[in-house]
């Protein structure tokens, strides 16, 4: 019991603790120390209670006040702070959502006692609480370490006097804390204090370089996730006054009907807005005002996961109701409509959000289709975004304090430039999209498990072809490079950040390589818990469903003998090299870039991409996504009334 | 240990891997021909394109950069693994997602050079399996929906033909055909003939033992896309065979008989006569077995 204290405050109060302890010392020596120290413990404690197993923990009183109590408190603290922030914006909408998650808030607990008549253990961790932990553990530890030497950075290019980094760090620690009380809590009021903990911290990150536009994204991000709270508590009314419980696992353990199912409802529209579905898309999208390891911490292990993992966690409970399909079609919508917007996107971190966008809305979906084998792709896909997307935003913020721009047109021939930093970007793309890569692996699985559904299918098919087409070009913009026989100069990084960068990319192809321990160690038994089967099992030559077999090994064998044979079988020569072919004599002294054009005038070589503006822009599909966004919501809704 | 099965099984593959290229290489000479006597010419001998290989294989060696040739072999190979994996009677979707592999490598490997040529070929290549993907992807959810599983297998313990079911599916492998084959006109990103707007499109900064190994590529792909054509009528195969050839003859006469599209009418035709055929295939089905009229 004893452990299990400790492991509870050092996953959850640790982080919060570290981050006050580094808002009043501002030290950089001790910053560093803190941090690292903070990371190895997160990994170890992920690691220890992998190895342990799921419990259920209820706290003894503090000093002889009951938990529940101070839970009480601690949302007032947090409805106090929130109207704060909305009332020094002059934001009435903040303030209107505020005073109406507070009041419904304090029905619950006080008119309902919802809180403190539940019997039913405070925290349960089972084995997708554990999966949870592993990601925040890690993915989110090397965020943190990366943050260390990019914000020094980031401060001296803005020139920031006196350094806001103690502020920043607090924020970033408190945010793994509140997470993984997030994802242990089985209590939903108790989710619900670390669900608002994770809106004020990303509030409080968005807005953290002060300029306008930071604080006006910030602000749109506080209010679009109170909608979230205000859809959170009204679920959590429904539920507490239909099903007679709060207690997560029991209301996953039965399928609910009638008020309780709307309550369902209402919490899966909870998990949409903090996923940043459509159509609430604009506050990730805003989001990436804020420094890149921010971005990273939102997009990979933390926020956005906490609103897939609040769906995934209640699934069983809805398996078999009207309300799975609609949720998978909303997810579904998501998943195609996101991947159409990434494609006109010049922007790299727009590029990024979208496909994290689009991602969501896939393990969304699959939580929808609700069998055995959509919830295994569901969770693979959180780990394996959670990995390959972390690494690709802490590339993308390193290449941009190399190159000054996050545009992707800037980035062409960057592998001449940033090799390393260039191969680690790849990886995370090519872990994204190609087989027989983990990312993909979870596509495959989606798609078989969505086959019997018409609508989430096709649009699961159109998605994955959009897919293609925005991660390649991307690829494309920075393999792009003049003739030349050099050999790459690999550029020197401080170990603050190739640690991070390499330690993910490693991690993102050698997950790929023990998948079959991922599926069976992992995946499996968070499966299994709420399902008969575990849809997944680890064959002979990688993964095979009842209805399919994903050959994982045998791929990824081919592919590293096609990679070393190409890389022994071309051997570079000086006079193997050519000018490329450019319709007019090469001009050998600009590095062949120029050519002689018509009339002998000399013509620069200029390339770019297209991005089909015209066809997918932003202002062509907005005007109809998000209408039909909201209807697919509301449509969530009809399920108490059928 | 090898085991007379494991033995049997290294023979099959061994022997796809060798005649597929083989007999693509000759369909290409047919191709070659047959195209030349429909515009009154006599044109080269049918296994011209071996003498085309043999020609490129000992050309000087030139390239642009190192990394431009490291796609042509992963093009090369996840050629012959889709089509090993269809010889295994594997996955369909595990194939088509390696052939997308294949797919992706060779527009990287056009992107990968600074040519306008190449990189708009390589932009258009991808609309290309835009244009194709969805199309072989709804062909793996309809063998799903009649067999109970996506495993190529499945379609050969099936004794009836699945071209019963999926007639219009069947259909949609004549654009598949076309756009993968490089035919007007479907011939954007980089056309079988040096008459193209963007000289060879994204093959223009290949050359010599390159350009013949993606040609080598080609023709695994050919081998493969009629292959999963004949799975229509897998019992007995030949059959298939026939119906995957007259598919192959159909898409040549629509070559000589078209011009070149633009990529949105590609698109347009693709998605809509394609796709969305295909989709009301599929739809026919769930009625159908929602009904109890057929299995699955």
């Amino acid at each position: 019991m004893l452990m299990v204290d400790w492991f509870m405050a050092t996953t959850i109060l640790l982080p919060a603790l570290a981050g006050f302890v580094l808002f009043f010392v501002g030290q950089p020596a001790i910053r560093r120390l803190t941090v690292l120290a903070l990371s190895v413990i997160l990994i170890i404690a992920s690691l220890l209670v992998l190895q342990n197993g799921p419990f259920t923990y209820s706290p003894r009183p503090l000093a002889g006040v009951a938990w529940n109590q101070l839970l009480v408190a601690g949302d007032a603290v947090l409805v106090a702070l929130f109207f704060y922030f909305g009332w020094r914006a002059r934001s009435g909408l903040i303030v209107g959502l505020v005073a109406l998650q507070a009041a419904l808030v304090a029905y619950l607990e006080f008119a309902l006692a919802g809180v403190a008549a539940d019997n039913a253990p405070l925290f349960y961790v089972d084995h997708l609480s554990i999966v949870m932990a592993l990601v925040i553990g890690i993915v989110g530890s090397a965020i943190a370490v990366y943050a260390l030497h990019y914000m020094d950075h980031h401060e001296q290019h803005l020139r920031v006097e006196p350094s806001r980094q103690p502020k920043f760090f607090f924020s970033v620690l408190l945010f793994l804390g509140a997470m993984n009380g997030l994802v242990f809590a089985n209590s939903l009021p108790w989710l619900f204090f670390f669900w608002e903990v994770t809106t004020l911290c990303s509030f409080l990150l968005i807005g953290h370089d002060g300029t306008e536009e930071a604080q006006r994204n910030a602000l749109r991000a506080l209010w679009m996730n109170l909608v979230g709270g205000v859809a959170f508590a009204a679920g959590m009314i429904l539920l507490e006054t239909t099903a007679h419980t709060l207690a997560v696992a029991e209301i996953a353990a039965e399928r609910q009907a009638g008020g309780a199912l709307l309550g369902l409802a209402f919490l899966v529209v909870a998990g949409c807005t903090k996923a940043a579905q459509l159509p609430f898309q604009s506050w990730l999208l805003g989001a990436m005002v804020a420094p890149t390891p921010v971005s990273a911490l939102l997009h990979s292990s933390t926020m956005v996961k906490a609103g897939v993992y609040l769906i995934i966690r209640l699934a069983p409970g809805f398996e078999g109701t009207l309300l799975s399909p609609l949720v998978a079609t909303a997810g579904a919508y998501t998943f195609v409509t996101a991947a159409a917007l990434a494609v006109s996107q010049s922007n790299a971190k727009r590029v990024l959000a979208y496909s994290t966008i689009s991602n969501l809305g896939l393990i969304i979906a699959c939580a929808g289709l609700n069998s055995a084998l959509a919830i295994s792709a569901a969770v693979l896909l959180i780990v394996f975004h959670a990995v390959s997307k972390g690494l690709l935003f802490l590339g993308v913020g390193a290449i941009e304090q190399y190159i000054g721009s996050r545009d992707i047109e800037a980035m062409e021939g960057l592998l001449r430039r940033v090799p390393l930093l260039t191969a680690v970007t790849m990886i995370g793309i090519l872990t994204m999209l190609l087989p027989p890569f983990g990312v993909l692996v979870a596509k495959w699985a989606a798609l078989e498990a969505a086959a019997r559904v018409p609508l989430a299918m096709l649009l699961l098919v159109a998605g994955s072809a959009l897919t293609v087409v925005f991660w390649t070009k991307w690829m494309g913009r920075m393999m792009s490079a003049a003739p030349s026989s050099q050999r790459l100069h690999v550029e020197s990084l401080s170990p603050l950040f190739s640690i991070p960068l390499v330690g993910l990319a490693a991690l993102a192809i050698l997950l790929t390589a023990a998948l079959g321990w991922v599926m069976s160690g992992l995946i499996g038994p968070a499966v299994s818990d709420w399902y008969p089967t575990v849809g997944l099992a680890s064959g002979d030559n990688g993964l095979v469903s009842s209805v399919g077999a994903f050959p994982v090994w045998a791929l990824l064998t081919v592919l590293a003998v096609l990679v070393v044979v190409a890389l022994v079988a071309s051997p570079v020569r000086e006079k193997s090299v050519r000018a490329v072919y450019a319709c007019g004599e090469n001009l050998a002294e600009s590095g062949d870039t120029d050519f002689r054009s018509i009339g002998d005038g000399t013509q620069a070589m200029s390339l770019g991409s297209y991005y089909y503006v015209g066809v997918l822009g932003e202002s062509k599909i907005n005007r109809w996504a998000n209408p039909i966004a909201i209807a697919l919501l509301v449509s969530l809704m009809g399920v108490a009334i059928l | 240990m090898i085991t007379p099965s494991i033995a049997l099984e290294i023979l099959v593959t061994v022997f796809a891997l060798v005649v597929a290229p083989l007999a693509g290489g000759l369909l290409f000479g047919i191709d070659r021909k047959l195209t030349a006597r429909l515009q009154n010419r006599i044109g080269p001998p049918i296994v011209q394109p071996f003498y085309d290989f043999i020609k490129l294989w000992n050309k000087d060696q030139i390239f642009a950069n190192r990394s431009q040739l490291i796609y042509v072999y992963v093009h090369l190979g996840a050629a012959m693994a889709s089509l090993v994996l269809l010889v295994w009677q594997q996955d369909m979707l595990v194939i088509l997602f390696t052939l997308a592999l294949g797919g992706i490598s060779l527009v990287l490997g056009g992107f990968s050079v600074r040519s306008p040529y190449s990189q708009i070929g390589s932009q258009r290549e991808l609309l290309q399996m835009l244009a194709y993907e969805p199309m072989l992807v709804l062909a793996a959810v309809g063998f799903y929906l009649v067999t109970g599983s996506f495993l190529v297998a499945a379609v050969f313990a099936r004794g009836t033909p699945l071209l019963f079911e999926l007639p219009v599916i069947a259909l949609s492998f004549v654009l598949v055909l076309g756009i993968k084959l490089r035919k007007s006109p479907f011939d954007i990103a980089a056309a079988g003939h040096a008459h193209q707007e963007l000289v060879r499109g994204l093959l223009t900064e290949y050359s010599g033992r390159y350009l013949a190994l993606i040609e080598m590529a080609h023709w695994y792909e050919l081998l493969l896309v009629l292959g999963i054509i004949s799975l229509f009528w897998a019992n007995p195969l030949v059959v298939g065979f026939g119906l995957s050839l007259l598919l192959y003859f159909l898409v040549i006469l629509i070559d000589n008989a078209v011009a070149r599209l633009t990529w949105t009418s590609m698109l347009k035709i693709t998605w809509s006569w394609g796709a969305g055929l295909s989709v009301l295939n599929l739809a026919a089905i769930y009625v159908l077995s929602y009904l109890g009229w057929i299995g699955g």
